[in-house]
Parts: C-alpha cells; structure tokens; sequence
C-alpha cells in the first residue's frame, strides 16, 4: 500500500492500469507522459518492458510528481499490466501494493466478452493477493471511443459499472489524449479521499 | 495485505547510516532499500548517476518474478537476485516480508564482498523496521492537511503552444 514517509513528507502511491490486450493502457501512460505539465525534474522516465512488437511484456511505469498538494510530496507510480490472458502471473506481480486502478476497457462491441473476462480476472488476481476490489478505489475508462462500432456508454455501464457501489467512468479516446488526464485525476481524488478518511493511514 | 511500518525521521536517519556504511565496506555505487511493491523507501550512493526510482520499481519486478519461478521448482524463495554486467553489477536481497536491498556496484567489485556485508545489512535494516512496526502501529500520519477540494486537476495537460 502507499508509503507515507514522516522523514521526507513524502507520500508515494501506486496506480494500476489494467484492461484488455490491446484497450490502450499503455497508450494513456504515453500520453501522461508526453503531456503531463510538471515542474522540471518532477516526471520521470516512461520505461516499457515491451515486446519488438510493442506489446507489454511485463510492465510500463511512470513515475511522476502531482503538482502540489499541502505540505507533502506527492508521488505517484504509474503502472500497465500486460493484457494478454498468458501473462496473468506477470499481472499478479504488478498489482502487488496497488493503492488504486484504472480498468481501460475497449469500446469495440466484439471486445465486450474480454473486457468482462479481464475485469473478473482483475477481481480473482486481487482476491489472489488478499485483497477485495470493493476496498481499492478505481475508475472505469471506457477507450476507443472514436471508433464507429463503438459500443454505446450505457451498454458499457451496464456490462461494467453495474454493482452495488457505481464507480466514476469515463469516455476516452486515449490516443487523441481524450479522458486521459480526466481518468488520472479522478483516481487521484479518490485515493487521496480514501487516505484522509481512513482514521488509521493504510500504512506507510 | 500486511503492510510497512510507518517510518519517521529516526527510522529513516538510521536506515541511511547502515547504507553509508555499507557503501564504505563494499565500495558500492549505490544501494537502495525498497518496499516489494515497487516504492523506493531510501538511498544511498550516487543518486545523480542513476534513476533510482525507475531502478526501484524494475529491481522489485525482478526479484518478485524470481520468487515466482522459485515457486515453480518447488523451492520456497529464492533470497537473493544477482546480476551480473561489464562494468556494473546488480544484488537484490530480501529483507523481510516487505522489503529488499539492492545494491548496484562495480564489476570489478565482486559479488562475495557485497554479499558477506549485505548480510549484516539486512539485519540492522529488518532490526530497524521491526521497531518501527512495534513503535505504534496504530498511529498515523495525520493527512487532513491534504486539502483534496485544493488538489483538483493535481495533473494538469500542458496547454499547445
């Protein structure tokens, strides 16, 4: 869980994008990379541990520092899981410590039985590490938007968002940049809720 | 999921004097402790030589796929990850059920010295978080100075020139 450091102020957390193969969750991170506006020194290096095929092979991360937030240094690590369903140990590895996710579903209506697939795989992997979904903020990215066999929103709510407890979700286009920042930030409010609220700080 | 102690300036004051002292009885470029999810928690060494975050974050990966093919050929874990270069050399060993230490150093260096020292580091490192956990592990940093209504948009898009 996050590390909050007395010494330092430094408060560091961990965000996982996670989705299908092939949604875009290494496309938001390139994005937040190239876009970001940061303080000098304050976003790191995107490093993709990727196939010659650009595919994730283990992992992307970007580390980065939020732009301000009272008194405390804010820094958030960004990772992809590998959507491919062989890579799933890989997967389990990424989620270790994950304070909050991004699930990146793909618009596409063919993609529909993988989006469910990889969201209950992302359950039965978290539930693999003693933890339980409804206790992890997330946020729900539904990306391709600007294709034209894109599935409706309300569809994608139905199949996705449709528990107890609703989620924020959001339309995107990621390699137009589009719901990109708007995913991250939501994330980032809910955790940071989570980490005030919570009487006992998860750990650090 | 068990997670880290909460560390204060005392904890962390003590952590980089075992580094330092490492770093002098090996020669070590750099050591780094790290939580096993990726954080980077301290450093030692030359920092402005390296992206100690980004090395953080893949050391972790690393040692974790190991313990994962540990797994594989029925061994419990596997305590240790070595990596060998030209010129630098990587050694990932745990601490305890959260932590590792990663000590980059000169080839040239050989690995039995660092890890004859990483032995005793690993110790006072464990020694030292364990007192942290026992300290008061109910109390808290207080985070109602985050004003969350203030941090929105905290990531903001660079606007076209």
């Amino acid at each position: 869980m996050a590390i909050i450091n007395q010494a330092t102020k430094e408060l560091q957390v961990k965000i996982v994008y996670y989705g299908p193969a092939m949604g875009g969750k290494t496309t938001n991170l390139v994005q937040v990379h190239d876009h970001v506006q940061t303080a000098a020194g304050n976003k790191g290096k995107l490093v993709s541990l990727a196939t010659s095929s650009d595919r994730t092979l283990f992992f992307d991360f970007l580390p980065i520092e939020a732009m301000t937030i009272k008194g405390f240094k804010t820094k958030f690590q960004l990772y992809t899981v590998p959507g491919q369903v062989i890579y799933n140990t890989t997967r389990q590895l990424v989620l270790r410590g994950v304070d909050g996710i991004v699930f990146v579903a793909d618009s596409q209506y063919e993609k529909m039985p993988e989006n469910v697939e990889s969201f209950q795989n992302l359950v039965d992997n978290l539930n693999s590490l003693k933890l339980n979904l409804a206790e992890i903020p997330y946020v729900l990215q539904y990306n391709k938007r600007d294709l034209p066999n894109a599935a409706p929103m309300e569809y994608m709510e139905y199949l996705l968002n449709n528990r107890e407890v609703q989620v924020p979700s959001f339309g995107a286009t990621a390699h137009k940049c589009e719901g990109v920042f708007e995913s991250l930030n939501m994330i980032t409010r809910l955790l940071l809720h989570k980490f005030i609220n919570q009487s006992v700080p998860q750990y650090a | 999921m068990a997670t880290l102690p909460q560390l204060i300036e005392e904890d962390i004051r003590h952590l980089d004097g075992v580094l330092r002292e490492f770093i002098a009885s090996t020669e070590a470029m750099a050591t780094l402790i790290i939580d096993k999810g990726g954080f980077l928690i301290t450093q030692q060494g030359d920092a402005h030589d390296f992206d100690m975050t980004s090395i953080g974050a893949l050391a972790s990966g690393a040692f974790m796929a190991n313990q994962t093919i540990a797994g594989l050929v029925n061994e419990t874990s596997f305590n240790s990850i070595y990596q060998q270069g030209e010129n630098a050399s990587m050694f990932v060993v745990n601490v305890d059920e959260h932590c590792l230490l990663v000590v980059i150093f000169k080839s040239h260096s050989g690995v039995g010295v660092v890890k004859y020292y990483a032995a005793t580091a690993v110790k006072r490192i464990a020694r030292q978080l364990k007192i942290a956990r026992e300290r008061t592990p109910e109390s808290g940093l207080d985070l109602s100075v985050l004003n969350v209504a203030e941090t929105a948009p905290l990531f903001r898009k660079k606007k076209k020139a």
